[in-house]
């Protein structure tokens, strides 16, 4: 339960003497910590740049004129991000944002290289994701105010998902009907329902997770939980996969089972969870199999794209040449033909990177990848109290199964479904998403720097298996000998 | 550009991107290493140094004008308030709570925490709503009485 605050008597707070202010020196840790941010970003954009660079190169003999203004924008932009985390979140973890700069970066120079236009739209979409990122360490100052407006995070999630559905205001793009046009602007509220959605599936399991880790309905030697308590679970749940699943969108049904089969795995600490979760999957999509053509399509062009070369297949055959002609070391940046496969930019961005940079690399991506969920997950194991942790671990798990998704897909490991590479592909719904969910990672992680000092001081630390990883009480200072 | 040099330069791209890794793996494993938690058991991290207890910080205080320059030690833990069973007695001061807040050390780190007095405990003029670390110099106020922390 969440323990109401206490209520401030106004007047009497107005009656305390103001205390006078006095400077403190910030703690060493926290400003080494923040100049290690600043230092990587800034390499890492530099980097990116000299990438950038280099693709203008291979089509021109001299450096590109705006070089100089893309740098300064590019570091300009880190730089805005970095002093809001110094003002707003001065103990968070150095990697993050480094590593969504990498990304947003690497991005950058990969759609500049496939489309100049499109990238000019980007570019536009980073400052707003930072921006978002900004406004999102402003306003959510402690990360718990989250967990108390679930419901409300509920009900705006669902809109968000059947937003696209409402004639007049969704508009269907390529096949998918995901879309909102405002004006001039189309977004996919769905990518702001996956951050909302996992908020409140954090604090719903927060909530239950005692009841859902203890079952009392033996089925052969599994015992369920109270279908009372699952109930309303396999309902957000359903409706999510059905409203996604009309919209054909397989790639986010996809992204959300996955995401809240771990987040259930996780708050429970029950394996069966991961079993039930595979075994609703499978079932899910040998229905979906029988019952939607495009789903037949995408899993037979997976085992088989070469007798549809020209047609369905097209797309990921042509994605194989380009692994393929990369080989180990790549074309070299602006060298290559990626050009060809249709949509690269946006779900296929990985072969593009993967015909010019060759597995060296698409393995450095995927590295900055997982060094970004490594860093997301540590949060998530360093925070002491149970929400914060089941939403780090949520938005970490979004990022993590999403990349799994797209690149899987692209390499023909698992049928090809569409989703976005996070931070990298183009996309501005799902660019400024994840900056969302960057910035909320980053609310966590300074707040753990804060309460792991302080214990478990909050009212919910009691309770399940895996939440009690909590350090020991501040009441109990260790005993010292006499 | 001649490719043989664009090669290279790609060569020397791929090189600073994993030398970005790499950095990045080292700040991981210091993050790591950083002690997430207190050292915990007796005597701190050397067993062998045990040292008789002595005071780990000392609150001093500076305000009411009547009591300026009373000390308070801290050991383990101390609890401020009007109660008599404080080790900070707030007599007279009708702002503070009977049990106002505590005050106490956790490893290295010395701590205070408001015990939800109806007024509020202010460190360096900012009301706090958490257990909040103090450094040497900190000013806290409970009810009308500020105090320094001298450790």
């Amino acid at each position: 339960m969440v323990v109401a605050p206490s209520p401030v008597v106004s007047d009497a707070t107005a009656d305390a003497p103001s205390p006078t202010r006095i400077r403190v020196p910030r703690r060493r840790a926290t400003t080494r910590r923040r100049r290690t941010e600043l230092l990587l970003g800034v390499f890492a954009l530099v980097t990116t740049t000299f990438g950038y660079a280099l693709v203008q190169l291979a089509d021109a003999p001299d450096l590109p004129p705006d070089l100089w203004a893309i740098l300064a924008g590019v570091i300009g932009l880190f730089v805005v991000a970095h002093l809001a985390v110094r003002w707003l979140a001065p103990d968070a973890d150095p990697t993050l944002l480094p590593l969504a700069a990498f990304l947003t970066g690497f991005g950058f120079l990969v759609v500049a290289r496939l489309d100049e236009d499109l990238a000019r739209v980007q570019a536009v979409w980073a400052a707003v994701g930072v921006v978002a990122f900004v406004v999102t360490l402003a306003v959510v100052r402690r990360i718990r105010t989250l967990e108390r407006y679930r419901y409300t995070f509920l009900l705006l999630g669902v809109l968000a998902l059947v937003l696209p559905l409402f004639p007049g205001l969704g508009a269907e793009i390529n096949g998918a009907r995901l879309w909102v046009r405002l004006g001039p602007l189309n977004f996919q509220p769905g990518e702001a329902a996956k951050v909302l959605l996992v908020i409140f599936f954090a604090a719903y399991l927060v909530d239950k997770r005692e009841m859902l880790s203890t079952g009392t309905r033996w089925v052969g030697r599994v015992a369920l939980p109270d279908p009372k308590y699952l109930g309303p679970l396999l309902l957000a749940w359903g409706a999510s996969l059905l409203i996604m699943v009309r919209q054909k969108d397989l790639g986010s049904s996809l992204l959300f089972f996955a995401v809240f089969a771990a987040m259930l795995y996780i708050a429970t600490d029950r394996g069966s969870y991961l079993l039930i979760g595979f075994g609703l999957f499978a079932g899910g999509a040998v229905i979906a199999y029988q019952l939607f053509d495009h789903v037949q399509t995408r899993v037979s062009t997976w085992i088989d794209p070469w007798p549809v070369a020209q047609d369905e297949g097209f797309q990921l055959v042509q994605s194989m040449f380009a692994f393929g002609s990369g080989g180990f070391a790549g074309a070299g940046l602006g060298l290559g033909n990626p050009t060809t496969i249709p949509n690269v930019a946006t779900d296929f961005v990985f072969s593009a990177v993967g015909e010019e940079l060759g597995l060296v690399g698409g393995i450095a991506v995927v590295a900055v990848v997982l060094l970004l969920c490594g860093s997301g997950y540590r949060i998530a194991v360093q925070a002491a109290r149970p929400f914060p942790k089941l939403f780090a671990a949520g938005l970490t798990t979004i990022i993590g199964v999403q990349t799994f998704v797209i690149i899987g897909g692209v390499t023909r490991v698992i049928p090809l479904t569409g989703v976005t590479l996070p931070f990298v592909s183009y996309g501005g719904s799902s660019l400024v998403a994840n900056f969302v969910i960057l910035a909320l990672l980053l609310r966590i992680s300074d707040d753990n720097a804060r309460v792991r000092v302080a214990g478990p001081a909050g009212a919910a630390t009691s309770g399940a298996p895996p939440m009690t990883t909590s350090p020991p009480s501040a009441t109990a200072p260790p005993a010292r000998p006499r | 550009m001649p490719e043989s040099a664009l090669t290279l330069l790609k060569f020397v791209f791929l090189a600073l991107v994993y030398l970005f890794l790499f950095f990045v793996v080292r700040v991981v494993v210091r993050e790591l290493r950083a002690p997430v938690l207190a050292p915990a058991g007796p005597g701190g991290p050397n067993p062998r140094r045990v040292e008789a207890p002595r005071a780990f910080a000392v609150l001093q205080v500076v305000a009411p004008e009547a009591r300026v320059g009373e000390r308070v030690e801290i050991t383990d833990e101390i609890t401020v308030g009007r109660g008599g069973g404080c080790a900070l007695v707030l007599v007279d001061d009708h702002l503070a709570s009977r049990v106002h807040a505590r005050v106490f050390r956790r490893g290295k780190d010395l701590l205070v925490e408001d015990l939800e007095s109806s007024n509020g405990t202010f460190v360096n003029g900012r009301r706090i709503d958490r257990t909040t670390r103090l450094a040497r110099g900190d000013r806290i106020q409970f009810g009308q009485t500020v105090c320094d922390v001298q450790r």
